[in-house]
């Protein structure tokens, strides 16, 4: 039976008189308002709307996140936000898997002690939805501080994939994180070669959402046999993991394939029941027969490779160009091939050019009881207002990219999307802005099984590229697995 | 639990009091009631049932379908297959390598204290950093041992992304961190063999090779034998390597059954399956055990 925590709804202050109700009745109240405002609710004002930062101060909250730069960079800079709430927050940064196995275990122990929940919404938010409180109870309150700008604010697909499941109203997680795969490449190679190159093959090699997945291919071979810097041209992270997973979801799209009918609304909003799964139709199996063809002749560390060995293999210089995470710019810039990378949206295929975002919310447990859930409210609000997005992406420990549209608006980030620059993330922006777009961005089912189907669909894609099967085979085995594991 | 019988005597009242050693043995056993029975039997219950967590954990009777899911499905097949292909190979190359270095060590003069500290230290190290740096020593971006076997044309392919190559990877980082322990248990028995027994036979003219057959392995048979027993213990339910290299890949060619245990309890939250997978781990375990315990008797009985 599915549960809805719906905490803050019948929430308020002892008495039924909110804080904001307080304040308004009283004189003083007004007197100090303005007093504080002196000390320190210019900063309370910058985070969020409303009053009521202090309600919950000398409680410790839990937050449990995957080890990724966002948290790095909130992990480092958590001081203003007990400054502004007087609460602490402990933090458990995880390997996404172990992540999953903690939460499962916490929501179901009746006895839950993580408060904050690293929402990914494909392997948290789906299969735990009824766990998650619904941030629209928390927003409406008003003796709680509200979302800045509202939850307008954030981009549109990303509110929508990364905080809703199955019902278009309910909202729970607030987008934190969007790491978006774009096509990275050696700039100087490309300078260097791109004559020859344009030559030996007929067309303008140069990396720009007008080449084909056809194309990239090429352009991978001839690095292959031509130039000496790299030691192969091309590199995908085709580990037997998620990662691989990503890889081929882009290509998959490009020619026209998906996971299921109206894939669309599954990835954006999710469903319980998705039907039976299209992957045993000709655009996927096409897909993958490219697929296999082309990790080929990438470089053979390909198939051990997950998103972190293909990026270390990238910055090492191994590779000439590969599908990349665009939140691996700031690393990539910051390393030996600082100011020669390219950073472009991914080649097309016969249908369109597709990004897999691989976004996640912060949500709220809500098997906890009210007052930990508006307490670990406030620091949703916090961690997710503009200041501390703005915050995490000049962050020195890696950061993150601003899920906020009023973020991009800034001039200092718009300003920083063309080198030299200091956010170096932005770099990525002109690519990464476009797949956002409804039309290009590549989101993955949000079903129940997801785990269960992602591990079909990565453990045929090994085999096929292993040896073991043929592509054709591979999706139908797929196939078999997808609907058995949603009883279609 | 035993009785006493106060009364004495054929025909004395019988009552059902508890012998002293059994009142005092009674805390313990409660204690290890309370810590491995219960959830023996409660995952025995799990087991024939689908298990919800959210909420609460919910259970919902389904009969046998887990168990029969568990003997017709090719995954769960293939895993014990390559779960078996481990087992021999790593329990064989300890055992070969770790007897061969203990009689070694055991023939040595002086030194024989450092050349031991020096060979235990993998036998410390948490299986976990074992498989870390595993990973780092065979990664082909910036891995020593992956830069020296191309580097000689050994192994020109990627290690970890072959089939072949990858489980014999972590066939022998496993080897590496336990063959330490099989050197020490036989090294204890050879420690313990009766030394004027075996410098007769040198006196009588008998060669290394032959006191080595006639008397030194039957002497430490046993030993060997529950050296194998506490191996095999463990490579049944070897986890943590394999978790941090390959993960049970490429193309589950490293998908031993405890990673296929995690991945159907933790990944899948099939929990009423993953208990069936569980319990055939355990009588797996219980079988081997007992093989292995009526090998150990036969030598005590032929002694």
């Amino acid at each position: 039976m599915r549960r809805r925590a719906s905490a803050a709804g019948a929430m308020g202050v002892p008495g039924g008189l909110s804080r904001r109700d307080f304040l308004k009745m009283s004189g003083a109240g007004l007197a100090g308002a303005s007093l504080l405002g002196l000390a320190g609710c210019g900063e309370q004002s910058s985070q969020g709307g409303g009053e009521g930062w202090k309600q919950y101060s000398g409680m410790t909250l839990n937050f449990i996140s995957e080890n990724t730069a966002p948290t790095s960079a909130i992990a480092a800079n958590l001081k203003p936000f007990k400054d502004l709430t007087g609460i602490d927050v402990k933090i458990n940064q995880l390997e996404l898997g172990a992540l999953v196995q903690k939460v499962s275990l916490d929501v179901s122990s009746g006895d839950p002690s993580i408060h904050v929940i690293y929402a990914d919404p494909y392997q948290v938010l789906a299969p735990f939805s009824a766990a998650f409180a619904d941030l629209n109870d928390f927003e409406g309150d008003d003796s709680l501080p509200s979302v800045k700008k509202g939850f307008g604010d954030f981009i549109p697909t990303q509110l929508a994939a990364a905080g809703r499941f199955e019902d278009e109203e309910a909202l729970y997680a607030l987008p934190y994180d969007c790491p978006t795969m774009v096509w990275m490449y050696r700039k100087d190679l490309f300078e260097k070669y791109g004559d020859k190159m344009s030559q030996d093959l007929g067309f303008d090699p140069m990396p720009s959402d007008k080449i084909t997945w056809d194309q990239y291919y090429e352009i991978a071979n001839w690095f292959n046999k031509n130039a000496s810097e790299v030691e192969y041209g091309s590199g995908h992270q085709s580990k037997q993991y998620d990662s691989l997973m990503c890889d081929f979801s882009n290509i998959m799209w490009s020619y026209g394939g998906d996971y299921f009918e109206n894939g669309e609304q599954v990835g954006k909003i999710g469903t319980e029941d998705p039907g039976a799964s299209l992957l045993d139709q000709d655009g996927a199996v096409e897909a993958a027969t490219f697929y296999q063809k082309l990790v080929g002749i990438s470089h053979p560390g390909s198939t051990s490779w997950d998103w972190t060995a293909l990026d270390e293999a990238f910055r090492a210089g191994n590779i000439a160009m590969a599908p990349n995470w665009h939140e691996f710019a700031a690393g990539i810039e910051d390393s030996n091939l600082g100011g020669k990378v390219g950073y472009t949206r991914l080649p097309g295929g016969p249908t369109r050019s597709a990004s897999m975002w691989g976004g996640t919310g912060l949500g709220i447990n809500g098997e906890l009881n009210e007052d930990e859930q508006r307490a670990a409210w406030l620091f949703l609000v916090w961690a997710t207002s503009p200041e501390t997005q703005l915050s995490g992406l000049k962050s020195n420990v890696g950061g993150g990219t601003p899920t906020r549209q009023s973020v991009y608006e800034q001039p200092e980030v718009k300003n920083a999307t063309k080198p030299p620059t200091d956010l170096p993330n932005m770099l990525t922006y002109d690519a990464v802005s476009e797949a956002w777009k409804p039309e290009n961005i590549g989101l993955r089912p949000k079903i129940e099984k997801w785990n269960e189907c992602n591990t079909v669909i990565f453990t045929e894609l090994s085999k096929m590229l292993a040896g073991d099967k043929g592509p054709e085979q591979a999706m139908r085995a797929a196939k078999e697995g997808f609907d058995r594991a949603n009883g279609a | 639990m035993s009785t006493a019988n106060p009364g004495g005597g054929k025909g004395g009242a019988r009552r059902l009091v508890p012998s002293f050693e059994a009142r005092m043995l009674l805390p313990a056993l409660l204690l290890l009631a309370a810590i491995s029975l219960f959830p023996f039997f409660y995952i025995i219950y799990m087991s024939f049932n689908e298990v919800s967590l959210i909420g609460g954990v919910d259970f919902e009777w389904v009969g046998l379908e887990n168990w029969v899911e568990m003997f017709t499905d090719p995954n769960v097949r293939n895993s014990w297959i390559t779960s078996g292909v481990y087992f021999i190979a790593t329990v064989g190359l300890e055992m070969v390598l770790g007897i061969g270095i203990a009689l070694l060590v055991h023939e040595l003069v002086w030194g024989k204290n450092l050349v031991l500290s020096m060979l235990l230290l993998p036998m410390f190290v948490a299986p976990v950093i074992v498989g870390l740096l595993g990973r780092f020593l065979v990664d082909s971006t910036y891995g020593l041992y992956a830069w020296f076997l191309e580097s000689t044309g050994l192994i020109t392919w990627e290690i970890l992304g072959s089939k072949t190559s990858a489980l014999m990877a972590v066939i022998l980082m496993d080897v590496w961190e336990w063959t330490p322990l099989i050197t020490l248990i036989v090294l204890a028995g050879l420690s313990s063999m009766p030394q004027t027994v075996l410098e007769a036979a040198k006196v009588d003219g008998a060669n290394y090779f032959q006191r080595l057959r006639h008397m030194v392995a039957p002497l430490i048979s046993g030993v060997v034998v529950v050296a194998l027993l506490i191996r095999s213990m463990d490579a049944i339910r070897y986890y943590d390597i394999i978790s941090v290299t390959t993960n049970g890949g490429p193309a589950d060619a490293t998908k031993v059954i405890p990673i296929r245990l995690y991945e159907t309890a933790f990944r899948f939250q099939e929990l009423g399956y993953a208990a069936a997978i569980g319990l055939g781990m355990l009588a797996f375990s219980i079988l081997v055990a007992n093989l292995f315990m009526r090998i150990l008797r036969g030598q005590e009985r032929a002694r």
